[in-house]
This record gives structure tokens, C-alpha cells and sequence, in this order.
């Protein structure tokens, strides 16, 4: 501190930058290595997630393990995609795994807080509903949370779209689904989502089908 | 002696100078996390191996540390360690760990492990250290745990997400929002310290200038109240 200790001080700065520099390297280096020996795990139980998402909505028996999930994903299902590899919509395919049997989209919106991110199942008229599987969501646990019930998810096989809403416990009939008490903005989010992506979808398989021929 | 030190560490956290109801530390985690059990336990169990490690590490390192960038150096440990809970969850418990989302990553933000490293770790000795940081974890847990249970059997009606309550039960929607995490918290510290503490004010008081040598627990303000 004072001016005959100068060099000393210069020292101490000199060893309180080596410090932070060699203990965010140690440390970087610690975490990069975990990182690299779980990278594949992770990313492993992310695609399972889609697949088992994809099988669920087809309205196809969803295998418990990681490996038969993948085994019938391979075997049933096929992906469509644009050019630069992103998945615009999946077929899945007749038990033989030679007929088209339906379809299934991946819909994403606005939720209440954030991104909603969904697969939907839709037949062959592009109209009716296999299925949906929420994948990605940040809405209030709780209460939007609960699209993720089997109940809210359910509720949708064989309806047609476009949607509207009835109150939660309501008969819901052909093009209606039951809201959740207490997530009104999260249900509607969702209705208006599937109404506007799954419109889309029809447009985008229609092209891609009439450009296959 | 020195299994006293350890008693004494142990009871100071989990008992008289608890971080969630004494120094009402780490709230903003207590509000968000405690509407379901199953992600309070998980959230828990993170930010118990954190605040124990990175105390340990921080007492490990706390004769190295220039105080100038002793935070900075603090804040890149306990940085390290969720980053790891984080990455270890995503792996192994993928499920929860999607239930979780940002949570995990906002443990970072939880004061109590910074104030334990802030306020005790740089002044004393590792495995006592060790224990201290365990310890706030688990007094923190255990308030999470009984306020998580009231909060999922009353908004929900279930535990463990099994309905327990039969249909005549009417949930309380105000349960799961924070609001509900307000008035269950304000309720556990009323009840707490009306029948358990009364007489111990003085004694709670005496204690927690007394650990001032071993760490004075009522420095934690140091790291910020979050």
C-alpha cells in the first residue's frame, strides 16, 4: 500500500489475475470433461423424447426401454425433411412399414411464458387427431402446466380441427377440447397453436406429397 | 472440541439461525420450487451437494483467494457446481430434469450457498466447512419439504402427484401460484417461531454473535438477499 511496498503490489496483482485465470481453468477444463463424457447420453435422451413423443401421438404402443423405442421408431416412422435437414412432418407407416398410415407435425408456439413446443398426430385427411405430446414447456406448474396430463392430452384423439374450448369437466364434442380451470391463456395459446400450425401443415404436406408424384 | 464445533454448526443451521426462517435467505427458490414435491426434492438434493462442495472447495482454496476477486472466484465455484447438477440431471434423470427447466440453473442464485461460502467458509477449516454447507442444505430442505407438502395437497389435492384427497376436494389454484408460497411461508415462520423459538429470541441472539469468530452467520447478508 505504501510507495516502498510497490513491487510487492505489483506481485499481488500479478498473482490475483494467475489466480482467476488458473482456477476458471481448472475449473473449465473440469466441467468440459464432464460435458464431452455425457454429450452423447444427453443428446441420446433428447432424440428419445421426440421418438417416443412421435410413437405416442401416432397413437402406437410406446416401448419402455430406450432401445425398443428406437427399434420401432426405425421401423414405423419416417421423416419427411426440407433442405437444410430440419424434420417438417413424420409418416408413419402401416404395421408393415410399406403403407402410409398417418402423419404427425411438429407444432410450436407461443405459450403463456414461453415457447410451447409439440408433436401433433393428424390421419391421412389432415383434418382428424391422433394425438398430441407437449415436449417443451414453460408454463405455470401447476396450472398450465397440466397440459402435460394424460387427461388434457387424451381428450384430443379423434377430434377434428379447427378448435375451440369448453370448460374443464364439460362434454366436449367433435371440434371441442376441455380447457384447464385457472390456465385460461395457457388453453388458448394451445387451441389458437393447433389451429394456426396444424392449417399450415396441411398446406406443407399437400405440396410435398404433390411434388413426390 | 472439535465434535462440538461440529454440533454446534449443525444445530445453528438447522435449528436457531436456519437460513430460509431466520435469515430468510433463498426465497426466491422457496416460492418457486415448492408447488409440487417431486421437484422440491430434486431442487433440494442440488442445492445440497453445491452449498456442501463449494464450501469445501472455497475453504480448500480460502488461503489462496486474493480478497479482491474472492467473490468473483466464489461465484465461478458454485457456477461449476450446478453447471455439473445441471448436466448430471439432463443425463441420468431426463424426465425431471425437463419438469425442472430453469430451476436447476437458478440454484446459482440461491444467496444461501454464497452467503455460507462468504460468511463461513473463508474462515474456517474444510471438513467443518463440508458440514456447515450441508447442513444450511438440509435446514433449507426441510422447510422446503413441509411447505411443498402443504402446497400440493392443498392446491392439487395430491402427494407425490397421487390424488390423496377424495372429489370433494376443491383445489386452492392460489396454492400453486407464489402468492400461495407467500402466505404458507409467512404462516410456517408464525408458527415456528411462536411455539418453538419464544424464549430462545435472547439465546438465538447470543448465538449468532457469539459464532461471529466461527463464521458470523448474520454476515450472510453479504452475499445478498435473493
Amino acid at each position: 500500500m505504501s510507495d516502498q511496498k510497490k513491487p510487492s503490489k505489483l506481485r499481488r496483482s500479478l498473482f490475483t489475475i494467475f489466480f482467476m485465470f488458473a482456477v476458471t481453468f481448472v475449473f473449465i477444463a473440469v466441467l468440459s470433461l464432464i460435458y464431452v463424457l455425457t454429450q452423447d447420453t444427453i443428446r441420446l435422451n433428447e432424440s428419445l423424447v421426440v421418438k417416443r413423443s412421435v410413437l405416442y401421438v401416432a397413437g402406437l404402443e410406446v416401448p419402455q426401454t430406450g432401445i425398443e423405442a428406437d427399434a420401432s421408431y426405425q421401423e414405423r416412422v419416417e421423416e419427411v425433411k426440407n433442405e437444410d435437414g430440419e424434420v417438417l412432418y413424420y409418416e408413419i407407416l402401416d404395421p408393415a412399414g410399406e403403407q402410409l398410415q398417418s402423419y404427425v407435425v411438429p407444432v410450436l408456439g407461443a405459450g403463456l411464458w414461453g415457447e410451447i413446443e409439440s408433436v401433433v398426430g393428424v390421419e391421412k385427411d389432415l383434418k382428424t387427431l391422433t394425438g398430441i405430446e407437449f415436449i417443451k414447456q414453460n408454463e405455470t406448474p401447476g396450472l398450465g402446466g397440466r397440459i402435460t396430463e394424460s387427461w388434457f392430452k387424451e381428450q384430443f384423439r379423434g377430434k377434428r380441427w379447427p378448435l375451440s374450448v369448453v370448460p374443464e369437466g364439460d362434454p366436449a364434442g367433435d371440434q371441442e377440447f376441455q380447457a384447464i380451470t385457472g390456465a385460461t391463456n395457457t388453453t388458448i395459446a394451445v387451441r389458437s397453436i393447433l389451429n394456426e400450425r396444424l392449417a399450415r401443415a396441411e398446406e406443407v404436406i399437400q405440396v410435398s406429397e404433390q411434388e413426390r408424384q | 472440541m472439535n465434535s462440538y464445533k461440529f454440533r454446534q454448526v449443525i444445530k445453528e443451521n438447522v435449528g436457531i439461525n436456519n437460513p430460509v426462517f431466520v435469515q430468510i435467505l433463498g426465497i426466491c427458490s422457496t416460492l418457486a420450487v415448492t408447488n409440487v414435491l417431486k421437484n422440491t426434492v430434486v431442487m433440494c438434493a442440488g442445492l445440497v451437494f453445491v452449498t456442501g462442495l463449494s464450501n469445501l472447495t472455497v475453504s480448500l482454496l480460502r488461503k489462496y483467494i486474493p480478497g479482491r476477486i474472492r467473490m468473483m472466484v466464489e461465484t465461478l465455484i458454485i457456477a461449476a457446481y450446478v453447471i455439473i447438477v445441471d448436466v448430471v440431471l439432463k443425463a441420468f434423470i431426463p424426465d425431471i430434469s425437463r419438469q425442472l427447466g430453469p430451476y436447476v440453473g437458478l440454484i446459482i442464485t440461491n444467496c444461501i450457498i454464497m452467503g455460507r461460502a462468504e460468511a463461513f467458509a473463508l474462515s474456517n477449516p474444510p471438513a467443518l466447512s463440508l458440514v456447515d454447507g450441508l447442513s444450511s442444505g438440509l435446514g433449507y430442505t426441510y422447510v422446503l419439504l413441509i411447505i411443498a407438502f402443504l402446497r400440493e395437497l392443498l392446491g392439487t389435492g395430491s402427494i407425490w402427484g397421487f390424488r390423496v384427497l377424495g372429489d370433494w376436494w376443491t383445489n386452492w389454484n392460489i396454492m400453486i401460484m407464489a402468492p400461495g408460497a407467500f402466505f404458507m411461508l409467512a404462516l410456517f415462520i408464525w408458527v415456528v417461531k411462536g411455539n418453538f423459538m419464544k424464549e430462545k429470541q435472547g439465546a438465538a441472539a447470543a448465538g449468532a454473535s457469539r459464532a461471529g469468530s466461527a463464521g458470523a452467520p448474520q454476515t450472510a447478508s453479504a452475499g445478498g438477499k435473493s
